[in-house]
């Protein structure tokens, strides 16, 4: 690192550096350590991942995440692709509320929309549930969804679509072929990144999952809550690759849909945060 | 897109026979019925009265909710929400900042591979990333240790109080500080540092004619960022807080998951939106003035 020519931002850097990995490390360490309290390195086991792996409430609350991350994801993108295909043909007022009610979906502290939510469950009778944790997930998972469908939305030339109902395709035909094919890496990439926020809930399944089965973050809350314990640790790390994963292909999907090369493909990295 | 009328629609509408209401439907169920209504819902019950035997909630025009948390106790918590989410934010700002502009100064390969360092953290499971910080503060954890060997005597205390709180949320929110910071940082040219330099203008000048204006949209989107959702956390103080009502958001989840105190829970949801919004309204004002710099 060039201190010379940053004496005081480049020792800091490295600092904030150390500050964002040596909790991910302890934890990628801890998993492996005997040490019950983790006071240090005791040895090398491979205990806690065998207990996590036997643990019946990780393993029903891993199956209740993926089935909520799967449907929420879907739903969202439903959501996402009607709406950026309304937005296209929306004036320019409607197309203000909407985009503010995205931001709004997304800048709300999670407490407060999930317990309106909640509240509003409550009042019509809808009983809470997986339904109701689907639901409260595609709430703002689809506005992260449409932002990133609607990107791309709008660096598609209507021309396109004209050509194909020229060329005689039908309406279907023509948006199935045309609309659609040029839209799916933003769709891959949006339903990867819905997912993966999904997996990761805790706020909105904590208020909306009443008697069900808990999702693993609500799990893992439990257990944190309870005591803490080295297999905490191992799930962690297993549940890090998983997501760094598939946010890792998300963001691939998302690059190459345009062909930018590499200034391209930072810039779309950083697009998905915006 | 290029704008109406320039560009005939009439072959777009293949679709709009479908009609644009059909389009909108899905959109229109997920942000009205789920997203808008609660939010009024819980408005309009803020200003309801709830019975304390069998939890029924009655819609009254009723302002003892708001009443109720100018109470010690809860202002109390309301004002520490306030100052952590603050200086938590404020924290945030500088470390990213300083951050943001290292790697903006770095050659674009150096620039990928930092800005990748930031990204995965990130992408992280966010209870596991909150939880990462009980094993590294805990009394006998590496940090504790490493205080003793630097000479403290007894343990740092630091888990499970306002400090811990504070790191967590710092830990947790510093990418979405950094990242857009970064993004305003990036479009200065090199040429404008030199031309600084070639001016005259003492390293401090530079930063403060050069760095600092161009950051500024950026700082604003991740003060918004930041601050908004760190006022109204949950997780992290639930975590890092040892169970202890220490913020807004816990309250707040209190009244709804535990007292069943429905109407106060919603007085406190609002109470956070319209602190928001008045932070919100506050920082688009600060916004033009940056931009005519």
């Amino acid at each position: 690192m060039n201190i010379r020519r940053h004496p005081v931002a480049a020792p800091l850097s490295f600092l904030i550096l150390l500050f964002m990995w040596v909790p991910l490390i302890v934890v990628g360490v801890n998993s492996f350590n005997t040490q019950t309290i983790m006071a240090g390195w005791g040895g090398f086991t491979t205990h806690w991942y065998s207990l996590a792996w036997h643990n019946q409430d990780v393993r029903t609350g891993l199956k209740t995440t993926l089935i909520i991350a799967v449907a929420s994801s879907v739903l969202s993108l439903f959501v996402a692709v009607t709406g950026a295909l309304w937005w296209r043909r929306a004036s320019p007022k409607a197309r203000a509320v909407y985009d503010g009610l995205i931001f709004a979906r997304i800048i709300l502290p999670e407490v407060v929309f999930a317990t309106a939510l909640f509240f509003l469950f409550l009042k019509i009778h809808f009983s809470l549930g997986l339904t109701a944790i689907v639901i409260g997930h595609t709430v703002w998972n689809s506005a992260y969804a449409a932002i990133i469908v609607q990107a791309r939305m709008a660096s598609l030339d209507p021309a396109l679509e004209e050509a194909a109902a020229d060329l005689g395709a039908t309406p279907w035909r023509a948006f199935r072929r045309v609309t659609l094919s040029a839209l799916m890496p933003a769709i891959i990439a949006a339903g990867l990144l819905a997912f993966t926020f999904s997996f990761d809930d805790v706020v909105t399944s904590v208020f909306l999952q009443g008697a069900s089965n808990s999702p693993l973050p609500v799990v893992i809350l439990g257990m944190i809550r309870f005591r803490i314990t080295p297999e905490i640790n191992a799930i962690g790390l297993l549940v890090m690759l998983f997501t760094v994963t598939i946010m890792s292909m998300a963001v691939i999907f998302y690059a190459t849909a345009g062909s930018l090369g590499r200034a391209g493909r930072r810039g779309s990295m950083l697009d998905m945060y915006r | 897109m290029p704008p109406p009328g320039e560009r005939p629609r009439r072959r777009l509408p293949a679709f709009g026979g479908l009609s644009r209401l059909a389009l909108l439907l899905p959109t229109l169920v997920i942000t009205a019925v789920c997203f808008v209504i609660p939010l009024g819902l819980i408005a309009v019950y803020s200003f309801g009265t709830v019975n304390q035997v069998n939890f029924d909630v009655y819609f009254g025009w009723t302002t003892q909710n708001y009443h109720d948390f100018t109470s010690a106790l809860y202002l109390h918590t309301l004002a520490r929400s306030v100052f952590l989410s603050l200086s938590t934010t404020l924290s945030c700002a500088v470390l990213g900042f300083i951050f943001a502009y290292y790697i903006s100064r770095q050659p674009p390969r150096a620039q990928q591979l930092l800005l990748v360092a930031v990204i995965v953290p990130f992408w992280t499971s966010f209870i596991v990333r909150t939880y990462a910080w009980v094993d590294l503060l805990q009394n006998l954890g590496p940090l504790d240790r490493f205080a003793r060997t630097l000479g403290l005597h007894g343990h740092i205390d630091i888990l499970y109080t306002p400090y811990s709180i504070a790191i967590g949320i710092l830990y947790s929110y510093l990418p979405l500080m950094i990242l857009p910071i970064y993004v305003s940082l990036e479009r200065i040219e090199p040429a404008l540092y030199d031309a600084a330099a070639d001016l005259g203008a003492t390293p401090f000048r530079q930063f403060r004619r050069v760095v600092l204006p161009h950051a500024v949209p950026g700082l604003i989107a991740g003060i918004i960022i930041v601050g908004v959702p760190a006022l109204g956390e949950y997780v992290i103080p639930e975590i890092l807080g040892g169970g202890k009502t220490l913020m807004a958001g816990n309250l707040l989840a209190d009244q709804f998951l535990e007292t069943g105190n429905y109407p106060f829970g919603s007085a406190l949801a609002v109470s956070v939106m319209v602190v928001l919004m008045l932070l919100l309204f506050l920082l688009r004002r600060a916004q033009p003035a940056a931009e005519v710099q």
